[in-house]
């Protein structure tokens, strides 16, 4: 039920495999059924037996609703006291600062200017900043996902030294330096990076997707350039700094062991240097959904699996079909008891996970879904996925089922009072999107009335076979006459090149 | 699903033993817990707490990748996936429907010492998680079906992890240079063709053999009055048989004599990586916390030795991580460096060297003690919010060493690791001859785009 962020990964290492597990992450979702697979698996049904001792009552909670401040810079704060444990989590939310607002030619800017915030300020090494960091035993970090219209700045630590380490953040907040040579290591860093990632099938799935669904809107970007990194000064950077890092469109979340009424009056006084400007948020049209149906493949040799994506542009956050879309989605795609794990995976064998989320923030962004299935059973897993779709969108969820996915998006609520920085997250979402006070508290009754046929009307709505962008990452020598018999094929390289059929690299056919 | 991911970030943490930490909390924040054993063998230790309106319950197995046999590697891990394809009164894929229908969270997870399976649910859905749980413990269907699907889904999983992504392979190849001994050599994942070769009647003996209440330990944390909870768990759990106490693995790991060296060709990987690789001794001994506290000095965050000469200050490498590993036998101690392209590898282990040599010849610096527990302090703090992780941690500690209370104490005992003891340690075990080193370099590509720069 939390608002969806683009998905962002990490590019590094993937860590030991130390263990394995029954479930990942929700990492792509994806389809289906197997008519090219000659060896039948055999069949390995799913099956209620509906014996389980459980309480049809819902727990009702209440989240605890943040003291909100406005500074006399204009920053918005929001504090939520809780005090079972010994620590605090800040989040700091630089609305305007993210790579949405980027120049076209410069992407990576806004990212790079929020990680240099570690590489020094005006009375700080980048090492000794590090070296306080962790002295103090706290968390403290600057990024800028592409697609996001935000910087963020977050901090952990124990709430006996919050006053240390917060100003430690506000010392990269307001003062950063910006040093050339440390800026050149940066950028040998994050050059290394960008072709690691040309590596991971889920970074060139993703580059794809976004290209495909958002077209010329900002956030088909997704990564730096060489070229881009290249053309980023220290002059640049202090630039976005000075313009994008101002307090009127931030938001800054404080939640822990921390009384808000001392806390604010010290805020106003740590703050004080940080200025308001007139500069307002100005978000680039919207982007509207791919209007005809495209197939896009990735070719990526030696590769086992065939990485798909799937889907289209649908809403933003505040669309009134937000809610009927959190519970179609849950129904299709969202978890291990969603249509699609269930069919693909615990049916057909197809993968270990396939799962649908959608991203909607200020913009609108995409329903997708997507899985990693192995080479031999990519047909097979179209067919399912898009026999999902149809499925959804021409029946009307069964009661039973529909009611089993509500329950789970409110039920799954007390959980989130364990974790203070989830319920920063709600606490945020609310005001970044400018619901009203009591928008958590209705949103369980607003769930819970969600009828079949408000499901089926979304998924008609936003997910079209006739439009639906495609995208597979894989073996192109094995998979591409699969995908063009679900029509034309454009074919890239792992640089993100378009392949002409004449070079011929992919056209070798077995 | 969020929270899957949040849940398998802290096993990884976890079990990887990076800089965990156990530090006592500052103020009042303690975990009481209380220890019963039922008339069937079953451990059970339950925390009371009513912070939130949660609880989580884990069930740990003791059993692991380390009790496979050669030609079935993968297994416990697949038999893990079983256990999650239905039981008398639960059908197969039914225990994710329920979990996630009635608001919770779940996971099973496989690593080479343990087995465990976890639940967070709204603390009114108590008698769901002991219902599950008891149920495959005590009739867990198995099929062929049932084995033929889940065999799909874990090699899957392993082309997920590891045949289709870059350093895949670097894992599976440090145990099988590193380790003599079959238990640990092998990876939990296991081979395709030993996944292949697993079947019904395996399925049966491992469950039999290892699945009774008698090698299981339950651990239940969050809002529930103890006294009930104990109720529902003997209800639920004591007419389970227990079964003869499962063989112990030979876990005896040969000295090493001389350093090992291997060197891979990766399809995928698009810069080098070096492994360099000790043996240590096992988790929750002396020496292995001061190797876990020298492990963060060396390679931990930003301020890290490593991380300043080898990233910062050279420039060699762009990213570097490592550190001791918390096994309940003969243990590693990694450093895992990514090379920046063009560099010479042999310069970088060169520069590696020379700062264990430093930590061999001069005591660390007291801030870097104090960093380390300072940073032990604040994640055990944070990751302690989470009634799961209390209830994973509790099972691993009672299972692995007999020894719930590390969850307070495990601060204690790095707090009292030594600069002499890192001296002692690092001159000890932090030798050419107990020494691994594997070096990863990226396949030549005929055909494929090669990188533009």
């Amino acid at each position: 039920m939390k608002p969806r962020q683009s998905f962002l990964r990490t590019l590094w290492l993937p860590l030991p495999l130390l263990i394995a597990t029954v479930l990942l992450l929700p990492v792509l979702a994806r389809a289906q059924a197997p008519p090219a697979e000659t060896k039948a698996v055999p069949r390995s049904k799913v099956e209620r037996k509906n014996r389980a001792p459980v309480s049809k009552e819902i727990l009702q909670v209440k989240l605890p609703r943040p003291v909100e401040a406005t500074l006399r810079n204009g920053l918005t704060v929001l504090v939520l006291e809780d005090h079972r444990f010994p620590t605090v989590v800040v989040q700091l939310y630089l609305n305007g600062a993210g790579p949405l607002h980027e120049p076209a030619e410069m992407p990576g800017l806004a990212n790079i200017t929020a990680q240099m915030l570690r590489e020094g300020t005006k009375t700080r090494t980048s090492r000794q900043i590090a070296e306080e960091v962790d002295q103090l035993g706290a968390t403290l970090n600057a990024f800028s996902g592409f697609g996001s219209i935000a910087a963020v700045i977050n901090a952990s630590g124990l709430s006996d030294n919050f006053d240390k380490w917060f100003a430690l953040l506000t010392d990269l907040l307001l003062n950063p330096s910006f040093p050339p040579e440390e800026l050149a290591k940066l950028k040998q860093r994050l050059l290394v990076q960008l072709r690691q990632q040309r590596a991971q099938p889920f970074f060139l799935a993703n580059e794809r997707f976004s290209r495909a669904v958002y077209g010329s809107h900002p956030a088909a970007t997704v990564s730096a350039t060489p070229a881009s990194l290249g053309a980023v000064t220290p002059e640049l950077l202090a630039q976005w700094h000075r313009e994008r890092y101002v307090p009127h469109n931030a938001i800054l979340g404080i939640a822990g062991d921390i009384r808000a009424s001392e806390l604010v009056p010290k805020l106003e006084q740590w703050l004080a240097a940080w200025q308001k400007t007139d500069v307002k948020e100005v978000l680039p049209p919207h982007p509207k959904p791919a209007d005809a149906k495209k197939i896009y493949l990735v070719d990526r040799p030696n590769s086992v699996q065939t990485t798909i994506a799937l889907g289209n542009i649908a809403i933003d956050r505040r669309h009134p079909d937000y809610i009927p879309m959190v519970v179609m989605n849950r129904v299709v795609g969202d978890g291990p008891a969603a249509r699609l794990f269930l069919n693909l995976r615990e049916e057909k064998g197809y993968t270990y996970g396939v799962y649908s989320n959608f991203t909607a923030l200020k913009y609108p962004g995409p329903w997708r879904a997507g899985g990693d299935v192995r080479t031999e059973v990519t047909d097979g897993a179209l067919t399912e996925f898009f026999n999902e779709i149809r499925r959804i969108r021409e029946e009307k969820v069964p009661e039973a089922e529909l009611d089993d996915a509500k329950r789970s998006v409110v039920a799954g609520f007390a959980l989130s009072l364990e974790q203070p920085t989830e319920l920063l997250n709600y606490a945020i979402t609310r005001k970044l999107y400018g619901f009203p006070a009591d928008y958590w508290d209705t949103y369980p009754a607003k769930i819970m009335a969600v009828t079949a046929e408000e499901v089926q009307r979304v998924a008609r709505t936003y997910i079209s076979p006739e439009n639906i962008q495609i995208v597979a990452v894989g073996d192109a020598s094995k998979i591409k006459p699969v995908l063009e018999k679900y029509g034309p094929v454009e074919v890239f390289d792992t640089e993100g090149k378009p392949v002409t059929q004449a070079s011929g690299a992919n056209a070798s056919v077995p | 699903m969020k929270r899957l991911k949040f849940f398998l970030a802290i096993l990884l943490a976890f079990t990887l033993a990076l800089p965990l930490s156990w530090a006592q909390a500052p103020k009042s924040f303690t975990l009481p817990f209380k220890e019963f054993k039922l008339k069937n063998g079953l451990r059970v230790i339950l925390s009371e707490d009513h912070s939130a309106p949660t609880y989580s319950i884990c069930l740990t197995y003791n059993v692991g990748s380390r009790d496979e046999r050669p030609g079935r590697t993968g297994f416990a891990h697949l038999f893990e996936h079983m256990m999650f394809q239905g039981s008398e009164n639960v059908g197969k894929g039914e225990h994710f429907i329920l979990i996630e229908n009635y608001g919770g969270a779940m996971n099973g997870t496989t690593n080479p010492d343990r087995t465990n399976y976890f639940q967070t649910l709204p603390a009114n859905q108590l008698d769901l998680g002991l219902f599950l749980e008891a149920d495959r413990m005590r009739s867990l269907v198995i099929n062929q079906a049932n084995l033929d699907n889940q065999r799909h889904a874990v090699q899957e999983e392993r082309r997920l992890g590891v045949d289709n992504q870059p350093y895949g392979r670097t894992f599976e190849t440090v145990l099988d240079t590193a380790y003599d001994n079959f238990a640990y050599k092998h990876s939990t994942i296991g081979s395709m063709e030993d996944l292949n070769a697993a079947t019904v009647e395996d399925v049966a003996d491992f469950f039999r053999i290892y699945y009774a209440p008698n090698n299981a330990v339950l651990t239940l944390v969050g809002d529930f009055k103890t006294e009930e909870a104990l109720a529902r768990i003997k209800h639920y759990f004591e007419g389970i048989p227990s079964q003869p106490a499962p063989p112990e693995p030979d876990m005896t790991e040969p000295e090493q004599k001389a350093e090992r060296r291997k060197t891979i060709e990766d399809a995928f990987a698009r810069t080098p990586r070096l492994d360099i690789i000790y043996k240590i001794p096992r988790a929750n001994t002396p020496d292995w916390y001061a190797l876990n506290v020298m492990g963060s000095i060396l390679a931990a965050g930003q301020s890290s030795r490593l991380y300043q000469t080898l990233v910062k200050e050279k420039e060699v490498a762009v990213n570097i991580f490592g550190g001791a590993q918390e096994r309940r036998g003969p243990s590693l101690g990694n450093l895992v460096i990514l090379a920046r392209p063009g560099k010479d590898l042999a310069e970088i282990e060169k520069l590696v060297y020379e700062e264990i040599e430093r930590i061999k010849n001069e005591p660390v610096a007291d801030w870097e003690l104090d960093k380390v527990r300072m940073q032990f302090r604040r994640q055990r703090a944070q990751q302690l919010q989470s009634s799961l992780f209390r209830s994973i941690l509790l099972g691993l500690y009672a299972v692995y060493f007999n020894e719930p209370g590390l969850i307070t104490t495990f601060e204690d005992k790095i707090s009292r690791v030594t600069k002499e003891d890192i001296q002692r340690v690092a001159r000890t075990y932090l030798k050419e001859t107990n020494r691994t080193v594997v070096i990863t370099v990226p396949k030549p590509q005929a055909a494929a785009g090669a990188p533009g720069n």
